[in-house]
């Protein structure tokens, strides 16, 4: 209970850690609600991993484009942002075109843009003399290094995608429902695809240098599939997604902190945790509902 | 002469460039009920997605005689090609229709409820409308995606076989209220099916899908007996 009111204190010390963590774990789910209704969750794993290669690359241009530099001495975050946003976006982009005029399957195309991808992120690295920890940290995401700042940049961004997202749901649903719906409805498919997939970019780009990949990954589909669960309706479905990521991920904060664990993989698995929990109860209220258990 | 909503002019139809129906020169008149039939594989579906504008025209022109912006045509694709993972009500499904006249930032309000709640109940489904879509049977939720075209208040309704996959019960209810919208409200309504037992006392005419081109005609010339022992080799039994 200590601890809890300790970290809920304004000048608690990670208090901007707290609210970054809280923020993925809200805003995540509500972009990956869509790659769940899309059916493109694995790209969900793939995009964190490109959008880290991305971060990896910017290091290495600048330093081919500009010269050397040591850590601390550009600014990192920028550099990081621009490179995260470019690769996440630019993927999305292409696989997006290739899913309407491709003929392999979407998950040969997906297996080999994380393959790609995590190969790229290590060449990258070892290609920039100065990839020292604090890169690494960076390509990790470190959460616990989140500034005022960034948190600033953090809330801005996640608020505007947020918003994009409530504004344009009813758009994002029928292309994403009945895409064939909305072309006889003559809405600007390729336009609300766009930006959708700008959305998807900017919060997967954010959300990598905040928190990393793996944590990442875990919000956009953990709480969605829980969400899912346990919802009829669209809009329940985003808000519970959301709400089960910010308490995942406020818990995981909490757990991380009293009981000194890794804080990333914590918020993971207590949102798996309760997907876990969530699909049992869901399982034995069936087996009770199903004819057989009354016999 | 009635009027004619959309004409074709010598068209061709067909996928990335390659061509699967020619030669197409018909018209659909206002208030009528056509039944789009023909042999498996022939290409009708592909001629109702032409007629939609989901498929580009290849050749030759078709003229819309109205506002497909303003009022596009009730569109009632098979329920299989809609993924059961979306979490959506029959309400909601239906309010879907309404969006065809909503602006980007404009939600459904009341008077879209309200809509949406009529064009249930002229289906018979008022009683469902907060269930979830994926618990109802297949005629029902074929019949709630036809509440959904009528939302967005259509002067033509294309349906891709509506009753294929449902029992005969529930094919003839659906069929039925194909019927009674054409009679009482006059909507016109063209539909894919191989079930020629059930449109033939309802179609007032045929267009008939096959060897790469389309003929339109009333349905006794279109249906005679020895035609259909010609197609399919046996009489009509669907």
């Amino acid at each position: 209970m200590d601890t809890l009111v300790e970290i809920l204190r304004p000048e608690f010390i990670l208090r901007d850690a707290l609210v970054g963590s809280v923020l993925v774990g809200a805003v995540c789910p509500l972009v990956g609600v869509y790659f769940v209704l899309r059916r493109m969750i694995f790209l969900g794993v793939a995009l964190p991993q490109l959008s880290a290669a991305g971060i990896a690359f910017a290091f290495v241009a600048y330093r081919l484009v500009v010269g050397p530099h040591e850590h601390g001495n550009v600014n990192e975050r920028s550099l990081a942002m621009a490179g995260a946003v470019a690769f996440t976006l630019g993927g999305i982009l292409v696989l997006a075109a290739l899913e309407r005029g491709g003929r392999e399957t979407v998950e040969a195309r997906i297996g080999v843009t994380y393959a790609v991808a995590a190969a790229l992120t290590v060449l990258f690295l070892v290609a920039d003399p100065h990839g020292d920890a604090q890169m690494v940290n960076l390509l990790k995401g470190d959460i616990l290094a989140t500034t005022s700042a960034s948190l600033g940049v953090l809330a801005w961004a996640f608020g505007a995608v947020v918003v994009v997202l409530f504004a344009f749901r009813k758009e994002f649903l029928l292309v994403s429902f009945d895409r064939d719906l909305a072309v006889v409805f003559r809405k600007r498919v390729g336009l609300w695809d766009l930006l959708l997939y700008l959305a998807i970019g900017v919060t997967i780009s954010l959300g990598v240098m905040t928190a990393g990949p793996l944590v990442t990954f875990g919000f956009l589909v953990v709480p969605p599939l829980t969400a899912r669960l346990v919802t009829r309706r669209m809009l329940s479905f985003s808000l519970t997604a959301a709400g089960l990521g910010a308490t995942a991920a406020f818990a995981g904060f909490y757990c991380a902190y009293r009981f000194d664990l890794p804080l990333g993989p914590t918020e993971v698995a207590l949102a798996s945790l309760a997907l876990g929990a969530v699909t049992s109860a869901t399982m034995i209220g069936q087996w009770m509902a199903s004819p057989r258990s009354a016999t | 002469m009635p009027n004619e909503l959309i004409r074709l002019h010598d068209v061709s139809v067909g996928y990335e460039g390659r061509t699967v129906l020619n030669h197409l020169g018909f018209a659909v008149e206002e208030g009528e009920f056509l039944a789009l039939l023909g042999p498996n594989g022939a290409g009708k579906t592909t001629l109702l997605r032409g007629l939609l504008g989901l498929l580009p025209v290849l050749g030759g022109r078709i003229e819309y005689h109205f506002d497909r912006a303003a009022t596009p045509p009730g569109y009632v694709p098979q329920r299989e090609t809609l993924d059961p993972i979306f979490p959506l009500t029959a309400l909601e499904v239906v309010l879907m229709g309404t969006y065809a006249r909503l602006r980007p930032l404009r939600h459904a309000g009341r008077r879209e409820r309200t809509r949406a709640a009529e064009c249930l109940g002229q289906v018979g489904l008022d009683a469902v409308a907060a269930r979830p879509f994926w618990s109802l049977s297949g005629g029902q939720k074929q019949r709630v995606l036809i509440a959904r075209a009528l939302a967005s208040e259509p002067r033509l309704l294309l349906l891709d076989e509506p009753t294929a996959g449902v029992d005969p019960g529930a094919a003839a209810v659906i069929m039925d209220v194909l019927f009674r919208l054409n009679r009482d409200q006059a909507l016109t309504a063209v539909l894919v099916t191989h079930q020629i037992r059930l449109v033939r006392p309802l179609a007032q005419a045929v267009i008939w899908v096959d060897g790469g081109t389309a003929i339109k005609g009333p349905t006794a010339e279109m249906l005679a007996p020895e035609r259909i022992l010609d197609v399919f080799g046996a009489p009509a039994t669907g």
